[in-house]
């Protein structure tokens, strides 16, 4: 598969090619489900494939190609942009078209808005200069433009004055490839070599797949399966290849880039809207009269993920895609079961630091980034001691009463003094029970600074005559049961 | 529904271990209570419906590298079960399997060697027996926080108590619970065992008869007399 950067010609100096960029923002804005914007894209990339066929699509909403061939074909970039334009617009959308070095650079053209509304052309070996006006912000990172404002470097030219290897040392691989950029150097170097042996993966259906949830679910796993490949031998590739075969035999593919950072979740997206806006593209008519709303007539008999532009991975993309491995049959059992109950009915559960006993588990659906909602390793005072509870009541504690020998509702003062022994516990809707150990009060004041998320509790653990033992809270007055213990 | 074939031709299939040994294997704290010391392929084991004891059969074949699906328990306590040995990085769970719970059971089962299930409604007979076949079929080990007519084990807690708590001051170490084994076959008569569930490191380990409190909470011999203040640690 040749990309941009095969077309390289030595006429336009040593820096990137140059590359045009086709921007849609009502398309970027749209939800990824919205099937009228995935359509109307679907055809702009069909126009802006007539004139040059070799076109990649960068994110939903964004498709970019080699400015060199059909601009000397067309007779200058002005030319083709122009030709892309009228045809977005007769098709109804409103699109940006930017050209410069690099494909980033002819993004940030894209979208910034220039003398012309509809498309800004970067003179060739200018890209530097354009570049050096700009503000930080238009770096990918809200962080790094931040941290990058508050030292006193408000533009990309500011950026650029500064030594390689002082912003590589400071800012680590994000700030070098942001230098990169404000350079006039692509932000990220395509060594672009086809990949020595097949990477490819798929997924047949016979019969024929009509449904768009397994087809997304299986895209999924094959996006996962692919990029473990890509990982075990330290690669990543800067644009993924979505092929789909329909039981006419006929075929979309579609490159899809994301710099790099792909994950699952987000090529599966990838994959539903290219299926949708395919289906809509060949059933003629915007919205098919009759078929429901989620299935593809005819139907897919093969789902293909092919690496494009493999490259060396920088160590960024481990943390990423996560390490556990899955097996093929537990993977197909998984995505039969989020086929029938949903894609967050399916989860797995990650250690989490945090104080309280249902935050020590992170669950997150199946396939999705796994990010532990507390870190873990650090202390967390007032996190309870000793074993586990073995029941916890995961975000919805059950309500209850503890009262002293008088009968009336065991409470602490902001002291913390309790105000009789707890003798017995009732939990909601079972028959009371008698206290016979506790410990307590234990004062939590948990996000002080934070009004709304503050919570000042007092813990105690309870032991009952059936044996079982019990971590309860109070506040204001009201018991709760968090966890049990039996 | 019609299922895609999953085939790749990147990355080798790993396909599930499955030496065709006859069981999976249980904490050893756990062997004596085991028919062969060892989860059954293909059987049911009946556990009560909450608490550690369920996650204690699960987590010695997890430790040796088994998948567990865990279904129709959000209240799961997975730190203390990542205590006795799951590991959480080969464990799925399914909160909430619905009412119709059973075919989300089966594609569990065909999934994971060890399930863990609490039903949310009753399962007819008939349900159970088609269930049955795809746990033989899987070869797998279906345990069931509940009753389940015909289980081959029956693992029950019939008294416990927990040490460390006074009267305002310690905090809780570790529980002693008496466990019942009965079921089908060499368990028809029973045994019984006292355990440390979970010992004060969070493990599960047989308890030394000279340790166990004098009187604890529940149907067994001290059930009659006054219920045991908790010993304090």
């Amino acid at each position: 598969m040749s990309g941009p950067k095969q077309v390289s010609g030595p006429g336009q100096g040593s820096g990137p090619d140059r590359v045009m960029v086709v921007h849609c923002p009502e398309v970027c804005a749209a939800a990824p489900d919205d099937r009228h914007a995935a359509h109307a894209f679907e055809r702009v990339v069909a126009a802006v494939t007539d004139l040059c066929p070799l076109v990649e699509v960068t994110a939903p909403g964004i498709c970019a190609f080699a400015a060199r061939g059909p601009s000397r074909y067309f007779g200058g970039e002005t030319i083709v942009a122009r030709k892309i334009v009228t045809a977005a617009r007769d098709i109804g959308v409103a699109c940006r078209v930017g050209v410069a070095e690099g494909l980033r650079a002819a993004q940030i053209a894209a979208m910034s808005a220039g003398q012309d509304p509809e498309i800004t052309v970067v003179p060739a070996g200018g890209t530097r200069e354009f570049l050096a006006g700009l503000d930080v912000s238009v770096l990918d990172g809200a962080d790094l433009a931040q941290l990058l404002r508050r030292l006193g470097v408000r533009t990309l030219g500011d950026l650029a004055a500064l030594p390689a290897t002082d912003v590589a040392s400071r800012f680590g691989a994000i700030g070098e490839a942001a230098h990169r950029l404000a350079c006039g150097a692509d932000d990220r170097p395509l060594a672009a070599s086809p990949p020595a042996e097949d990477l490819s993966v798929a997924a047949e259906f016979d019969p024929p797949q009509t449904l768009a949830e397994p087809l997304v679910f299986a895209g999924k796993a094959l996006a996962e399966e692919l990029f473990q490949a890509l990982n075990r031998k330290g690669l990543t590739c800067a644009r993924v290849m979505v092929q789909a075969r329909w039981a006419d035999g006929k075929e979309s593919s579609r490159l899809w880039r994301h710099d790099g950072l792909l994950t699952s979740v987000q090529l599966a997206d990838r994959v539903r809207w290219q299926l949708d806006g395919w289906q809509a593209g060949t059933s003629g008519a915007a919205g098919t009269a009759g078929a429901a709303d989620d299935e593809y007539g005819g139907g897919v008999t093969l789902l293909r993920l092919a690496p494009d532009q493999v490259v060396r991975a920088g160590g960024l993309q481990l943390a990423l895609w996560g390490e556990a491995v899955i097996t093929d049959r537990v993977a197909r059992a998984a995505m039969r079961l989020q086929a029938m109950l949903g894609h967050e009915a399916v989860l797995r559960p990650l250690p989490s630091g945090g104080r309280n006993a249902d935050e020590q588990v992170t669950q997150t659906p199946l396939w999705d980034k796994e990010e532990s909602r507390f870190p873990v390793g650090q202390p967390w005072p007032g996190r309870i001691p000793g074993p586990a509870p073995a029941v916890v009541y995961q975000g919805r504690p059950r309500a209850a009463t503890v009262t002293g020998g008088d009968g009336r509702i065991v409470t602490v003062s902001g002291r913390c003094a309790v105000s009789a022994p707890p003798v017995t516990l009732t939990v909601d809707g079972e028959p009371p029970r008698a206290i016979t150990g506790w410990t307590g009060p234990w004062p939590l004041t948990e996000r002080w600074w934070d009004d709304e998320a503050s919570s000042r509790r007092a813990r105690f653990q309870l032991v009952t005559d059936d044996g079982r033992a019990w971590l309860a809270s109070v506040r204001d007055g009201n018991w709760q049961i968090e966890a049990g213990y039996w | 529904m019609p299922v895609g074939q999953h085939r790749s031709s990147g990355s080798a299939a790993l396909a599930a271990a499955d030496g065709g040994s006859g069981a999976l294997p249980v904490l050893p704290a756990l062997r004596e209570l085991m028919p062969r010391g060892g989860l059954g392929r293909g059987s049911v084991v009946s556990v009560p419906e909450s608490g550690l004891l369920p996650f204690a059969v699960l987590a010695g074949a997890s430790a040796d590298g088994a998948w567990c699906g865990i279904a129709g328990m959000p209240e799961a306590g997975l730190a203390a079960a990542a205590g006795l040995g799951l590991d959480m990085a080969r464990t799925l769970l399914v909160p909430d399997p619905g009412v119709n719970w059973p075919p989300v059971v089966s594609s569990l089962i065909d999934g994971c060697e060890l399930v863990l299930v609490r039903p949310p409604a009753r399962a007819a007979a008939q349900a159970r027996q088609r269930l049955e076949a795809a746990l033989r079929r899987a070869r797998g080990v279906l345990v069931v926080a509940g009753d389940w007519p015909g289980a081959q084990v029956r693992l029950r807690v019939v008294a416990q108590g927990w040490t460390g708590l006074g009267d305002g001051y310690g905090r809780l170490r570790s529980c002693c619970a008496e466990v019942v084994a009965d079921g089908r076959g060499e368990l028809a008569a029973g045994r019984t065992r006292w355990l440390w569930l979970p010992a004060e490191d969070g493990a599960v380990t047989v308890a030394d008869p000279a340790d166990i409190p004098a009187s604890l909470p529940g149907e067994s011999a001290g059930a009659g007399g006054p219920a045991l203040r908790a010993v304090s640690g």
